[in-house]
């Protein structure tokens, strides 16, 4: 039913007119609470590009985008998240997940503009009038979308183990290791600081998804020694993890060797798929079967070349086997890792040395393809008075003896000199057989680094400490004291510096601060040197050479310039096993790329 | 401040878990036919008169929702919030329309986001905030956030994307 004020209505409006706008003007000048959840700020520096804020973000806001002047380097993409607020709902999920905890948001929450594209921006890099702003939402230190520790290793205690060659390391139960792999924000970062660029969150995604088989095949892709590597690695990728940033990174080596040790050998082949390769004619011989050797020896075995390795030693494996001792690495893993490559149809025939029972020569006649990797056993002397003494020794040989069960010194008071994880090997071995033979250790391992940067892995350091052993660092070994005969100990002066502004080898001493180490027998483990008299002089005179006369390869295919001559592994590169892996990788697919090239020529 | 009121809730319903850390707060568990009746005591008898929100969680694990009605007492200034847990498959519960006519807006919204029934609930169900939504409640835990966006919100154009490792390999070793 209509009013009167019905029909007027149309003309009330009208008075509206005269009031002051409702609408009105920016700037409002009102700031957002404290927390308010405005704007994104990002601390470029610190923001890594590991992408995990891009992965959570539901709506899809994010974007991964390379910056001009930001460098791709190992543990930083290079990429930088870039907001698009035509989507973003400002959820903050990015921020709580944030591996650095770079990304932040700011109160700031009013902007203004015509143009649609300004709305997407990368924050930190195109700068915003709220750069500065330090109000805003930050992750409350209370909340973390995954555990920052990681699940602890069980291992054996110092005195479980001081005086014996059992593992230390017992390994995640399944319960422990999905925990683990839970922590993997599967970023990728890791995947190029490994030198086998081995597939990390893949595998560590087949761990979550409890599927133990389809994590072994991922390794294999890159590394057929994962037991091996699962063990000892060296874990660069870890140094890189992005979880690592904020918290503890994740225990990839573990996960490794959690995978392999859930498969059991006699699964290998159907997992692996090896039960049906097919084989062509063609042979390759390969020197020395260390990782590098077992490695080519693995991949070119798989693409169904004949394959004989010539070892010179009764036992393969190489530094895997003679120089890393029992309790990092047992024998029976070697051997599950070694056995499996074997089962391909490899050949290894052991006791062999090239340039004496067979030569190069006779090698480049019977085989398409020679890849040689003999690794760095010649250990190195210090060269210091007193070194000629018989109760010298270098420690790459009583690591040897050791594994082959050989008698060997050990007397009461022992100084090592070194401070890389060969020197820490030996230590720990004669730790445990001077506790064996005398109920206690006395052994000094001493190096010219100080211990910010010895060269050793850290947890070698504190174990070999808990087992008894003395490590002094930054010392330089001036003398080996000899009376009647016998060795008195060590003479070293302090060490003030050990490279140069250019980082080049150049030990700087304080000759007037000396000490001396009380000893009867001295162990020298500074490092090893290659020994390629194998190499007959007409070939070595055709390989390109450094400056310091060591061998260059083609850094792809680990070629050498007599084209049916490959060299890899420590004499090439490292040293550490999984460059050897890697190398070993390179060479196999160069060496079946040029057999097939040279094929073609011929044909 | 509690003790009375909890006991009482436990004498009269079957009360499950008390919870709660903060001085003025407490959280009660109850089974799913004592729910809506606790809630009515407490406004009626106990001075929680004052309805302050009813929200649901999905525990898609357990196959439950937990669904919360928060109630406060203005006279001793405490909260006491009223859980319970209901079956997520063909989630129904009680409606409270009769003690709070507001709670309808909250079932309402509950019905639509995330498909729990409250029959005889006014209007409960209409449309509350997504008109026309016919696929998944969206505050199921089930409900795929990331590919809805991505399908119904087409990207704004010059948009791209890099993998981290893709891009590294791309980068630091791209022949190997
Ligand atoms: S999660 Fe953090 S560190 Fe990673 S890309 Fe995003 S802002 Fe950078
Ligand atoms: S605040 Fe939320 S919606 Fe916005 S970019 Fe971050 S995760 Fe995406
Ligand atoms: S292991 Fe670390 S760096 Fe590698 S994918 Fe997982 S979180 Fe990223």
């Amino acid at each position: 039913m209509g009013t009167t004020k019905d029909i007027l209505s149309p003309f009330l409006v009208w008075k509206q007119f005269f009031r002051k706008p409702v609408t009105i003007k920016e700037p409002l000048k009102r700031q957002g609470a404290d927390r308010y959840r405005g704007f994104h700020i990002n601390d470029i520096q610190e923001c890594i590009g590991c992408g995990t804020c891009e992965s959570i973000c539901e709506n899809q806001a994010i974007d991964l985008v390379a910056v001009a002047g930001i460098d791709t380097k190992s543990g930083d993409s290079g990429l930088r998240p870039k907001v698009d607020y035509g989507r973003c709902c400002w959820c903050a999920l990015c921020v709580d997940v944030c591996t650095t905890g770079s990304l932040k948001l700011t109160n700031v929450f009013t902007w203004v503009d015509t143009d649609p594209d300004q709305f997407r921006y990368i924050p930190g890099v195109d700068a915003k009038p709220w750069d500065n702003a330090t109000k805003g939402y930050k992750k409350a230190a209370s909340l973390e979308l995954y555990p920052l520790e990681r699940i602890p290793m069980q291992h054996l205690h110092p005195e479980e183990r001081h005086d014996s060659f059992i593992e230390i390391i017992k390994g995640f139960s399944k319960e422990e290791a999905l925990r683990e792999a839970d922590r993997c924000v599967a970023c990728g970062i890791c995947t190029a600081t490994c030198p086998a660029h081995m597939g990390i969150p893949e595998y560590i995604k087949a761990i979550r998804e409890d599927n133990v088989e389809e994590g072994l095949r991922i390794m294999y892709e890159t590394n057929p020694l994962p037991e091996i590597c699962g063990r000892i690695c060296t874990h660069k990728c870890e140094t890189v993890c992005s979880v690592g940033h904020r918290g503890d990174p994740l225990s990839i080596r573990w996960l490794k060797r959690y995978l392999a040790d859930q498969v059991p050998a006699s699964a290998y082949a159907s997992v692996l798929k090896s039960d049906s390769i097919e084989k062509n004619n063609r042979k390759v011989a390969i020197i020395g079967a260390g990782p590098a050797g077992l490695s080519a020896a693995y991949y070119l075995g798989m693409m169904g070349y004949q394959i004989t390795v010539f070892e010179k030693l009764s036992a393969a494996g190489g530094m895997m086997r003679f120089g890393i001792p029992e309790y990092r690495l047992p024998y029976d893993q070697i051997d599950k890792d070694i056995n499996y490559i074997l089962s391909l149809g490899v050949e290894i025939k052991y006791g062999v040395s090239v340039g004496k029972d067979i030569t190069l020569e006779q090698l480049e006649k019977e085989y398409d393809a020679v890849f040689a990797a003999t690794g760095l056993h010649d250990g190195r002397s210090t060269r210091i008075p007193g070194t000629n003494h018989s109760g010298v020794y270098q420690s790459i040989e009583l690591l040897r003896k050791i594994t082959l069960g050989e008698p060997i010194e050990v007397a009461e008071k022992i100084v090592v000199i070194g401070g890389g994880n060969v020197a820490m090997d030996i230590t720990r071995s004669l730790a445990r057989m001077q506790r064996q033979k005398y109920g206690k250790v006395q052994l000094i391992a001493t190096s010219l680094e100080t211990e910010d940067i010895m060269p050793a892995d850290r947890e070698e350091v504190v174990e070999a400490r808990e087992e008894g052993a003395i490590i002094y660092p930054g010392w330089g070994p001036r003398e080996i004291i000899v009376e009647n005969d016998r060795i008195k100990g060590l003479k070293v002066v302090q060490c003030l510096s050990v490279f140069d502004e250019q980082k080049r080898f150049s030990p700087k001493f304080d000759e007037s601060n000396e000490n001396f180490f009380e000893a009867d027998m001295v162990v020298e483990s500074i490092g090893q040197g290659a020994n390629l008299s194998y190499i007959p002089a007409s070939y070595f005179e055709q390989l390109e050479k450094d400056h310091r006369g060591r061998v260059l390869v083609d850094t792809l295919t680990f070629q050498t310039k007599l084209p049916w001559l490959f060299m890899g592994g420590d004499i090439i590169e490292g040293p550490d096993v999984i460059h050897g892996i890697a190398n070993g990788h390179k060479a196999a697919k160069g060496i079946d790329q040029y057999l097939n090239a040279n094929r073609e020529e011929k044909q | 401040m509690f003790d009375h009121v909890i006991s009482e809730l436990k004498n009269l319903f079957s009360a499950g878990e008390i919870s709660g850390t903060e001085a003025r707060l407490r959280f009660v568990t109850l089974p799913q036919n004592q729910a809506v009746k606790a809630v009515k005591y407490l406004n009626e008898k106990q001075g929680y008169r004052h309805l302050v929100l009813l929200t649901a969680v999905d525990y898609i694990e357990q196959g439950q929702f937990q669904l919360t009605y928060l109630l406060h007492n203005p006279e001793n200034r405490t909260d006491i919030g009223v859980r319970v847990l209901i079956d997520r498959e063909n989630a129904t519960m009680e409606s409270a329309h009769t003690l709070w006519p507001t709670i309808a807006t909250y079932q309402r919204e509950l019905r639509e986001m995330f498909g729990i029934q409250f029959p005889g609930s006014p209007g409960v169900d209409d449309d509350f905030i997504l008109e026309g939504w016919r696929g998944l409640p969206p505050y199921r835990r089930d409900f795929d956030t990331k590919a809805f966006a991505e399908s119904f919100f087409p990207q704004r154009e010059g948009r791209g994307t890099n993998d981290p490792a893709a891009f590294m390999k791309e980068k630091l070793y791209p022949n190997e």
